[in-house]
């Protein structure tokens, strides 16, 4: 699971609305707005990863909308971190990405 | 359980990121978050991509970076990251990542014909040194070169730009910022004397209009952008204009969107010139303090090879204008010529030269760019009526001249990566100093930089053929002993030759004149345009080519040996960005495997060569300057003795590990903990990073380029500091320079409200638009120029054969050739391949459909690529856009080579194709 942080601001008098439209996105929750300057802050939460940067476009694309950016990256517990040297490199004659096998043309 | 989790998380990522926004929240919200994150450790860092140069926090975990966020300290960013720098933490993690040296191997011996094995480093280096002796002593210095880069960390630059220039005695080392903004750095030192801009990114919350001309900001620079947009969204009156060949994602935001031909740049910026004087807009006050006018010559080609020995047949034809140029319609009114006129380009080795001329002078140059002439020539969309493309013209000069107006201008790519492109940037100051809106908060000609450091490490550092560090260059005399004395080297041992420039490398390798090439933090075989050429030439001829890299490019799939290299956060390092300001952050988490930082390899393949090695004479073909024998380096071994020095010595000794250096200790307080892998290799126990800052920062001091200590830099309430940066000798205080040529800001300016004290090109003879007519020199101390420049055809238009102009740029989600982007996941999922975007019209004329697989082809070679007819690119009929992160759509095959013959910068944006249904 992926999760991020974002910023989102909307036109103060429609803070409220835009909070609405934020929370009927599917893994898309409000938790911090301040109603003075329109800014709003989401959490939005990803099973497949992929999805967290259609999900940006998604909200960029609210009815007047001025702002909408990501702050913050949560991904200790992705999987895809490598830790060690992959294997593929550690196996003589291997040793060498496939890639690099490749003729270059 | 796990939903519990599930909320815990949630809840302590909104309470950061709005800690982060600097929003209020409760008690309860912020005690989660610091359970969270209690056993991480959080460090200042700055993000790896583009030029803007956002700040992040990097948090880690035994040796693993766990998170990073955007720095709400940060002035550039406020907290706020984009797509591209929210993933930084990413990039270090892919699964190809190099981690040990590979050679091309046969039967145990280095072969260029052979497969790629793993090898140590001792014998990486090992091979490295055979095969740089043998080209030194077959070729000499000339015979060598590096890519560089304008992602190299300050020092590493410096510590490659040191090896190259006061080791190796060759100049042949040149950034991938050559393309990316040398066109910028000609129109300043043209323009100021001195590079980068007087400007900063608080313009945009001072100023009243903003016009963005060939840049895709709300994809390029999102931040930047989203500051715009802030700024634009919360005031009416506040204007946007967006200058394009193609509807770009700026236009969503923007007021008026202009839609031009390739190359009308010029013509509109004449246009606009025109209108200020014909309106008597001039800030006469202005002009007559701080400004002169200048010209130069037009007959000076288009950056091509002068002979076609190794054009394809099917470019001969582009490449034969290099020579001789037939003027169209259009060309022949800005010469004040006949269409039709054979003009030889007599002043393709003499580009830059330029001479002081009237202002009746100047208005005589403008003259000709009426509205009627302009708008017929620049209309770039075949389905716009001319008098609706006229009237946004009139708009766009009423913007620049209203005089209750602050105005600032933004470009990249579209103006530097263009064929007249040192033109275009002086075509920008040109406005903005004739209306006096420079210098001033919210008023201001800003160039805008795309690469991390192509600022702080390629212009500053001086990673360029010609340059040394704070604006200083080889052919400069009194430069190179500046340089000589802080070097602490014999007289004559910097080359006071210019060195090749990146696209000439390239053709250095295909004619054999470079026979051993490192490739340092970048990826040139796919970046460098005409690419079928470079590929070969490093594949089929005799030479050796050596690519540092993270993770397998294009590049290293063609070297003969690949150096796997620490990333950013593996190491200590610096860089600067488009407003000057420098940053810098410790090493966070170890390399994987052996990789190693630029810096340690260029230092430890250093102490293979002995002073006797180089001080010997040498020959550098081409070589003339004062004090120098024809064709000939000295032999400086003679100086050297005197100076203490002996044969014997290493490089490493004499440019590195120097006794002052070597007095900078490791481990040093500032690093609070953290590692530093290059020092503990090395074991000599000093600190590379902070003793090479230290001595570079020599450069600079006094010399308008001022930076602070390097433990300022390090200092917690420290994000960054925009030079030059100046110690208040009372307070001990150190205080960055906001606008620069400005006496409000700038304490450089020693008299008067403004002073453009860039010291270089500041004596000129005078003429009239064509000649020179009094070679007797005028000083213009502390004045900038305001250059006329023609409209200029491009060098390669559709034509019946190949029907269609080709640009080629950047995506929003991957960052140049994808090198690093492609490897995180969602980042190559949101856009895995590169899409071919026409107009719709367009592609049912060639009966293509979107996602229709088609042939691209130009003089120059033919690829494949998926039709987009949709999108975030809207083509104008007659137009297409390649982006070149993907090297499955390899479209610097099609490119020209052709560049700016000032700036030696490659023109991406413009050459003719075809394309058909695959």
């Amino acid at each position: 699971m992926n999760y991020s942080g974002l910023l989102v601001v909307f036109p103060p008098e429609r803070t409220e609305a835009g909070i609405a439209a934020l929370n009927a996105l599917d893994g898309v929750e409000v938790h911090h707005s301040d109603p003075a300057t329109g800014r709003i802050v989401a959490v939005q939460e990803c099973e497949r990863i992929q999805d967290e940067v259609d999900g940006l476009k998604r909200i960029k694309k609210l009815p007047g909308i001025i702002l909408a950016e990501l702050v913050y990256h949560h991904f200790e517990e992705d999987p895809m971190h490598v830790t060690e040297i992959p294997a593929d490199l550690e196996d003589p004659p291997g040793g060498v990405p496939g890639y690099l096998k490749e003729r270059a043309s | 359980m796990e939903l519990t989790r599930r909320d815990f998380l949630k809840s302590s990522i909104a309470a950061t990121t709005a800690a982060t926004v600097g929003m209020e929240i409760g008690a309860t919200a912020q005690a989660a978050a610091r359970e969270v994150e209690k056993d991480w450790q959080w460090d200042k860092g700055v993000c790896r991509f583009c030029g803007v140069g956002c700040g992040i926090m990097i948090a880690t975990k035994q040796g693993r970076i766990v998170a990073t966020k955007g720095d709400p300290d940060a002035p550039v960013n406020r907290g706020l990251n984009c797509i591209k720098g929210y993933f930084n933490g990413k990039i270090l993690y892919g699964k190809d990542r190099l981690t040990q040296p590979l050679m091309r191997m046969k039967d145990g011996k280095f072969d260029k014909k052979g497969e790629f094995q793993r090898v140590s480093w001792e014998r990486a280096f090992d091979e490295m040194e055979t095969q740089l002796r043998k080209t030194y002593n077959e070729l000499g210095p000339t015979g060598v070169g590096i890519f560089g880069s304008g992602q190299y960390t300050i020092q590493e630059g410096y510590a490659s730009a040191k090896l190259m220039k006061a080791g190796f005695r060759s100049n042949n080392i040149d950034p991938n910022a050559r393309h990316c903004m040398a066109s910028a750095v000609a129109g300043f030192i043209q323009t100021f004397g001195i590079d980068e801009p007087a400007g900063n990114y608080d313009d945009i919350e001072h100023t009243d209009a903003a016009v963005v001309w060939g840049a895709n900001m709300a994809e390029m620079h999102p931040i930047l952008w989203a500051r715009v947009s802030d700024r634009r969204l919360s005031n009416d009156n506040v204007k946007v204009v967006n200058l394009s060949t193609f509807r770009n994602r700026c236009s969503d935001i923007a007021d008026i969107e202009i839609i031009f031909k390739p190359n009308t740049d010029l013509a509109i910026q004449n246009y606009i010139a025109r209108e200020i004087v014909k309106r008597d807009a001039v800030d006469h006050d202005f002009v007559k303090a701080h400004c002169v006018f200048a010209t130069g010559p037009y007959d000076i080609g288009y950056g091509m090879r002068p002979t076609d020995k190794y054009a394809f047949d099917a470019e001969k034809d582009t490449q034969a204008k290099q020579l001789k140029v037939t003027l169209d319609e259009w060309e022949a009114v800005a010469q004040r010529r006949k269409p039709g006129e054979v003009v030889e380009q007599k002043n393709a080795k003499t580009a830059g030269k330029h001479w002081l001329i009237t202002f009746e002078e100047f208005k005589r140059g403008v003259e000709p760019y009426t509205l009627d002439f302009v708008a017929e020539l620049s209309k770039g969309d075949p389905d716009e009526s001319l008098e609706d493309y006229k009237k946004k013209l009139q708009q766009l000069a009423d913007i620049y001249i209203d005089p209750k107006r602050k105005v600032v201008s933004y470009w990249t790519m579209g103006f530097n990566q263009h064929q007249r492109g040192t033109w275009v940037n002086e075509q920008c100051y040109m406005n903005h100093l004739l209306l006096g809106k420079q210098c001033q908060p919210g008023n201001g000609a800003f160039s805008l930089t795309g690469q991390p450091s192509a600022c702080g490490t390629a212009r500053e550092v001086g990673t360029f053929s010609h340059r040394l560090p704070a604006d200083m260059v080889v052919f400069n005399p009194k430069h190179r002993a500046f340089a000589e004395k802080t070097w602490n080297l014999p007289t004559g041992t910097v080359n006071p030759k210019v060195g090749s420039h990146i696209t000439k490398i390239m053709r250095d390798l295909e004619d054999g004149k470079i026979k051993w090439a490192w490739v340092q933090v970048n990826n040139p075989f796919q970046a460098t345009a005409n690419a079928n050429h470079w590929i070969r030439a490093a594949r089929e001829l005799d030479n050796f080519i050596i690519v540092s890299d993270a993770y397998p490019g294009i590049s290293a799939k063609v070297a003969d040996l690949i150096l796997p290299t620490a990333m950013i956060f593996e190491k200590w390092g610096g860089y600067g960005n488009a407003e000057r300001r420098s940053q810098f952050w410790r090493e966070q988490v170890p390399p994987p495997g052996q990789a190693k930082a630029d810096i340690w390899q260029a230092l430890e393949f250093s102490k293979r060569f002995k002073l006797k090695d180089v001080w010997g004479e040498q020959d550098v073909p081409g070589l003339k300057a004062d004090g120098f024998a024809d064709g000939k380096l000295p032999d400086v071994s003679k100086g050297a003795k005197s100076m203490g020095y002996s044969g014997d010595e290493t490089l490493y000794e004499v440019l590195f590990a120097t006794p002052t250096n070597r007095k900078v200790a490791w481990p040093d307080p500032v690093s609070k903990g953290h590692d530093n892998h290059v020092a503990d290799t090395l074991k000599d126990g000093w600190f590379p990073e902070k003793a090479l800052f230290e001595e570079y920062a020599i450069f600079g001091r006094g010399h308008a380029h001022d930076l602070a200590d390097f433990d300022v830099y390090y200092r917690d309430s420290v994000r960054g500091l925009k030079w030059p940066v100046i110690k208040d000798e009372k307070s001990g205080e150190w205080k960055e320079t906001q606008w620069r040529f400005n006496a409000e800001y700038d304490s450089y300016v020693k008299e008067g409200d403004f002073q453009f004290y860039g010291p270089a090109l500041k004596k000129l003879p005078s003429g009239d638009l064509d000649k020179i007519t009094d070679k007797n020199k005028t000083s213009l101390a502390g004045k900038a120029k305001i250059f006329f420049r023609p409209y200029a055809a491009p060098v390669e238009q559709p034509d019946k054969e190949y029907d269609m102009w080709l640009a080629t740029g950047r995506v929003l989600e991957h960052w140049h050739s994808g090198t690093m982007t492609r490897r995180v996941p969602e980042l190559h999922r949101a856009v895995p391949a590169a899409l071919l975007y026409m107009h719709p019209k367009d592609a049912k004329d060639r009966s293509l459909k979107r996602n229709d697989l088609a042939a691209i082809e130009s003089r120059r070679g033919k690829i494949l690529a998926r039709v987009e007819t949709q999108g975030r690119n809207g083509m104008p009929r007659g137009t297409i856009f390649v982006p070149w992160f993907d090297e499955g759509v390899f479209i610097n095959k099609l490119t020209l080579d052709a560049t700016c013959p000032i700036s030696k910068q490659e023109d991406f944006k413009k050459c003719a194709v075809k394309v058909i249904k695959a």
